[in-house]
């Protein structure tokens, strides 16, 4: 029996059939990958929530744990990002179990180039975010077990590739998180909470009558990604669908002008809890508009692009001017993180295979710069305690560390060279001028606007004379520094090498195998029906 | 050429604090570089092709089907290096060293050294990477880069608030035009699929489903873009708003470096606009030389000095435009660089005018000129070199304007005037400070006024010569035939003759009238300065009125609706919840059947088959 359960582990580790000489490669891969990355921390909150804790005398071990669950995944799934082959369209690391065959739902995971992105940028969320929380003092059991729960259902939502099973792992993030806020949210958390459990619960209703549709129009069999997403669907039933996932991606990346949540949430969450939601629940939005309206639906994108270039204008130019003129600056910055959500959505309504691939980069480096333009006012606020644009004045003498990090934060969100949002803004407007000539430049437009913001809430904030009236402040603590360090580092990473560095007079990759290059496996075939779209 | 100065750069980030040490690292960049450029100049006197370097940046396959173009997106670093760009990085690199010795002295007093000075690295970083890109994205990644670098140091005294409201007009303006150029570049790629000007060029016309149209919205987008960093009139609010709260040393930077990275990415791009259609080349030519004409008079009524020579010197930087879009508009036409020649000519001036104004200015503590006067006395140096200034920028243009333009032509007749005006106002800049007494104010006593530091007085002299010895140069054909490899015609003496009387008699103009009766010429210019603050105080009104107030209006206006509506929607939520739990609980089956009625009613309504 022994050696049956050590030959059972074993199988679960097998040299993976890396063609080429990676670094990284033949290490080791696994049937359950994937399922490893979802169920880990599930499996962790379950000994946290059980584990004794007599009046919080192991609140730092539980932190440990949380920490440590979050590095091990984050290591399987950075070994699993170096050995995927870019070159195959098809899934990887899939698995399909039979789960409710009387629907036709099925246990199916499976990622691709975009989905190893999300992937690879959640596992390294929850590390920040896990870093981020590291203040947290009350009821420190609940608060990482929900946080791990938070967690485990966006990744799950993330490799899902099963209509039903994506909509559990999407509904049941919102329960998570907004139990985070409601119990360790800032003095206006309730209406936080209540905020986004109502915005991502309209959503959630949207996406279920979405996933609905599209069950019932393609004969009910089946939940299967791969079976209902490439039935042919009549124009009409495409828009309809369409204008529900429209609905669901609007509440939750957000769009305008369902962005209601974004200012109570970003400015009274936890910092752990805003990390994650700023980053990687909120980009499911664009996500699954990317799945299943852009890859799917066709017909539906194409009528319904105009609608969400519009919305992605208009979306940018009012966090714009909207952060110019708040005098809070946590909600400046909440404002400023609709930014790079706008510019994804442009990429998804051009609907040129360059412009979604732009998106998809924008993915993780918006959702990196949103994070850290929230986190870091967040923080900045915190020390200097206050979060009054007229109080605050000449902080950089002050704060070094936390001047140096707002100001890469800010150029983050507008897309400076150097970060990884220039690349993908680049990429972005070059593929959306084609068929969304007009919404890429009120894009372009609101993000000069941005930059007028930026530059005038960092003047006035960091670099003005100091105001003897305003309270002491401090600068950043070391783990402060170091999670806001790590993203503006991925940001920098990925800006600077794209393609990953390289062995000097090689093609070999280093460590990394370039984010550019991993992204694009399966984009060609999502972004071909629209390659007509391409011809002059 | 590239290492150099982002090395310095970087040094200057990290590890170096004091203001000597600053100086120095930037410095020692600059001739670092400026020793690269002469080096790389002198293997290609030797050769008549360029020097290119390339790397991968970045490669993505995003496309099965479509056009092979379309099928492959690659962002290269692709460095060429020939003539024209390695004289272009000559001129910045001179005119930078000559800024940073002033600095060195006359810009103790500045806040922040270290980062003012690794702000001039990265700039010549930038301009470097700009000036040798042949890849579209990747100039547009240097130029950006140039472009935040430029806004960092305009706005550099970030304590002072009207330095900081003047470095937001230095950040939007430019920024807009730079997103017109970025538009430009998005829209040639979506077209055709290319963004190596090499490359791009010859299948301008040949690629399936062109059109004229694409490529003249390409060109105006490209121009606006590139007009707006060279400041031409009417963009030119950047530099001029900046020009008393940014330091002396930015505005000097900004106002020389831009008009050649410009100017010569303008004639990179001119096969561009060449290939759109002949009426869309004649409206650049008309707009330039509209410009230029614009510029000078608006520096004839400006009252500052340091704005007085930005918008000379804008005025000349739009001659030279004008004659390099005006040397591509008709085949055969070969003295096109001739233009770049002017701009290469005013950029040291440009410098050493507004390091030589501040001087005056911040010694005689007013930036007014009607409260000038008596520099030549009391501040020979710095007044000989507005002279020198007010010279150079006259004389600049009459090399290009001799090959290139026939005076007995509109085009020619405008630029002619251009000149006259161009070198009216920057000579009368030199005889209001210099010339006539300077009077006692509050708190003010000329007797103590005194020129700059000595160390520093040499810096804006060697400035200014070199824009002589440039101007020279291009009266030379041989000059112009280093700069582009091509054949050039000698233009007459009488030609040459002509362009320099016509600089000669504007500086002669203005010694006339302010000679006369300086007072009274600079009331007459105040009077007529109302006019264009006027409309641009009525324009700016407008457009806070009927653009500006009502966007703030609707999302202020939204900010506190949104929260409303969910607290609306949360107490109906509330109410019939309530509502469905009292009725639950008084057993009032009525209601329970009516509410479900209603609700069948309305799904019934909705669905198809119903009363559809």
């Amino acid at each position: 029996m022994t050696a049956g359960i050590l030959q059972a582990f074993a199988s679960l580790a097998v040299p993976t059939p890396t063609p080429s000489t990676v670094p990284g490669a033949n290490i080791f891969t696994s049937a359950f990958i994937l399922s490893i990355g979802i169920w880990a921390p599930v499996v962790m909150a379950f000994v946290i929530g059980v584990m004794p804790n007599p009046r919080g005398r192991y609140d730092t071990l539980i932190k440990q744990i949380a920490f440590f669950t979050n590095l091990v995944v984050l290591f399987i799934l950075f070994v699993a990002y170096n050995q995927f082959q870019n070159f195959l369209p098809s899934l990887q690391y899939e698995e399909n179990r039979q789960w409710l065959p009387a629907i036709g739902a099925a246990y199916h995971l499976g990622v691709d180039g975009p989905g190893i992105l999300m992937v690879m940028l959640s596992a390294l969320v929850g590390i920040i975010s896990v870093l981020a929380s590291s203040g947290i003092r009350t009821r420190v059991r609940s608060y990482f077990v929900l946080l791990l729960l938070a967690q485990s259902c966006v990744t799950g939502a993330i490799v899902a590739h099963d209509l039903f099973v994506l909509v559990l792992f999407w509904s049941a993030a919102t329960v998570p998180l907004a139990l985070l806020i409601l119990g360790w949210g800032g003095p206006r958390r309730e209406a936080a909470a209540w905020r986004l459990a109502g915005y991502w619960g309209a959503g959630t209703v949207a996406l279920v009558l979405a996933v609905a549709g599209i069950y019932v129009a393609t004969g009910a069999t089946s939940f299967d990604m791969d079976v209902v997403l490439k039935a042919p669907l009549g124009a009409r039933a495409e828009v309809i669908i369409g204008l529900a996932l429209v609905l669901a991606a609007a509440t939750r990346l957000p769009l305008f002008p369902l962005h209601g949540w974004v200012r109570d949430v970003y400015s009274d969450a936890p910092i752990g809890v805003v990390v994650v939601v700023a980053s990687t629940a909120s980009r499911l939005g664009a996500y699954v508009l990317l799945r299943v309206l852009v890859a799917g639906e066709p017909d539906g994108a194409k009528l319904l692009a105009p609608l969400i270039a519009g919305l992605a204008a208009v979306t940018v130019v009012y966090g714009a001017i909207a952060a110019l003129r708040s005098i809070d600056i946590r909600h400046a910055a909440a404002n400023l993180a609709l930014v790079p959500g706008g510019v994804t959505a442009l990429g998804l309504a051009a609907l040129t295979p360059l412009s979604i691939t732009g998106s998809v980069l924008s993915l993780f480096a918006g959702g990196m710069a949103s994070a850290l333009v929230v986190t870091v006012f967040a923080i900045l606020s915190d020390r200097a305690q206050t979060r009054n644009v007229q109080v605050l004045s000449g902080l950089a003498a002050r704060m070094p560390k936390l001047a140096w990090l707002t100001v890469l934060a800010g150029l983050g969100v507008l897309g400076v060279p150097l970060m990884a949002t220039f690349t993908a803004n680049e990429m972005t407007f070059f593929g959306a001028f084609r068929t969304q000539p007009v919404g890429a430049f009120a894009v372009a437009a609101g993000l000069a606007l941005a930059a007028i913001a930026v530059a005038v809430l960092i003047q006035r904030v960091l670099f003005g004379p100091p105001n003897p009236d305003a309270p002491a402040v401090s600068d950043s603590s070391l783990s402060e520094s170091w999670f806001l360090g790590l993203m503006a580092g991925a940001l920098l990473w990925v800006g600077i090498v794209p393609g990953g560095p390289k062995i000097p007079g090689t093609d070999t990759p280093l460590f990394d195998p370039g984010v550019v290059n991993q992204m694009v496996a399966n984009i060609p075939e999502i972004s071909s029906p629209y390659g007509g779209t391409a011809t002059p | 050429m590239v290492i150099a100065p982002l090395a310095s750069f970087v040094i200057a980030v990290s590890s170096v604090r004091t203001r000597r040490g600053s100086v120095n690292t930037a410095m020692f960049g600059a001739l670092v570089t400026l020793a690269a450029t002469l080096l790389v100049g002198w293997g290609l006197a030797k050769r008549t092709s360029g020097f290119t370097a390339s790397y991968v940046y970045l490669t993505a396959n995003v496309g099965l089907n479509g056009p092979t173009a379309f099928q492959n997106f690659e962002v290269d670093i692709v460095l060429h290096a020939d003539h024209l760009s390695v004289v272009a990085l000559a001129v910045i690199e001179l005119c930078l060293i000559g800024v940073l010795g002033w600095h060195r002295i006359a810009g103790r007093s500045e806040p922040g050294p270290a980062r003012f000075q690794a702000l001039i690295s990265a700039l010549l970083f930038g301009c470097v990477g700009t000036l040798l890109s042949t890849d579209l994205a990747e100039l547009f990644t240097f130029w950006a880069l140039t472009g935040g670098a430029t806004y960092l140091m305009l706005a550099h005294r970030w304590g002072d608030e009207a330095a900081a409201r003047s470095g937001r007009i230095a950040l939007a303006l430019p920024f807009l035009t730079d997103l017109f150029l970025l538009c430009g570049i998005a829209v040639l790629y979506s077209r055709y699929g290319q963004q190596n000007l090499s490359l791009l060029v010859p299948v301008l016309h040949t690629t399936a489903g062109w059109t004229v149209r694409q490529i003249a919205v390409a060109s105006v987008l490209l121009f606006v873009g590139v007009a707006g960093r060279m400041a031409l009139w009417p963009l030119h609010s950047w530099l001029t708003q900046t020009a008393t709260t940014a330091p002396p040393a930015a505005s000097a930077i900004a106002a020389a470096v831009w008009p050649v990275v410009g100017a010569t990415v303008m004639y990179r791009l001119l096969p561009i606009f060449v290939n759109s259609n002949a009426d869309t080349m004649r409206w650049f030519v008309i707009a330039c030389g509209m410009s230029a004409v614009f510029a000078g008079l608006y520096s004839l009524v400006s009252m500052e000095p340091r704005k007085a020579l930005i918008l000379a010197g804008a005025g000349v930087t739009a001659i030279g435009a004008a004659i390099t879009i005006h040397g591509f508009q008709y085949h055969g036409f070969t003295f096109a660089v001739a233009g770049l020649a002017c701009v290469y000519a005013a950029a040291p001036a440009r410098a050493a005018g507004e390091l030589a104004a501040s001087n005056i200015a911040n010694a005689m503590r007013t930036d007014d000129m009607r409260e000038m006067g008596d520099a030549w006395r009391r501040m020979r140096s710095s007044a000989a070199v507005l002279l020198g200034v007010a010279i150079a920028l006259g004389v600049s243009a009459a090399g290009a304007l001799a090959i290139g333009v026939d005076s007995r032509a509109r085009f020619g007749m405008t630029l002619g005037e251009a000149v006259f005006v161009v070198a009216f106002a920057a000579m009368r800049v030199f005889l209001a400070t210099s010339s006539g007494p300077l009077h006692r104010r509050r708190a003010f006593e000329p007797d103590r006024v005194r020129d700059a530091p000595r160390a520093s007085l040499g810096w804006p002299y060697w400035l200014v010569l070199g824009s002589l010895v440039l101007a020279a140069a291009s009266l030379v054909p041989a000059w112009l035939t280093f700069l582009d490899n091509g054949k050039h015609a000698t233009a007459t003496a009488a030609a040459y003759a002509l362009w320099v009387a016509v600089a000669l008699a504007g500086l002669a103009a203005a010694a006339l009238s302010i000679g006369r009766s300086k007072d009274g010429s600079l009331r007459a210019s105040s009077w007529l300065s109302l006019l264009p603050e006027r409309l641009e105080s009525a324009g700016q009104n407008v457009l806070s009125r009927y653009v500006v107030n009502p966007a703030v209006r609707i999302v202020e206006s939204t900010e506190r609706a949104v929260p409303a509506a969910d607290a609306a929607v949360a107490r109906i939520s509330h109410v019939s919840g309530r509502y469905t739990v009292a009725a639950l609980h008084s057993g009032d089956v009525g209601v329970l059947v009516v509410m479900a009625v209603l609700l069948s009613l309305l799904v019934a309504l909705i669905s198809p088959g119903v009363l559809r």
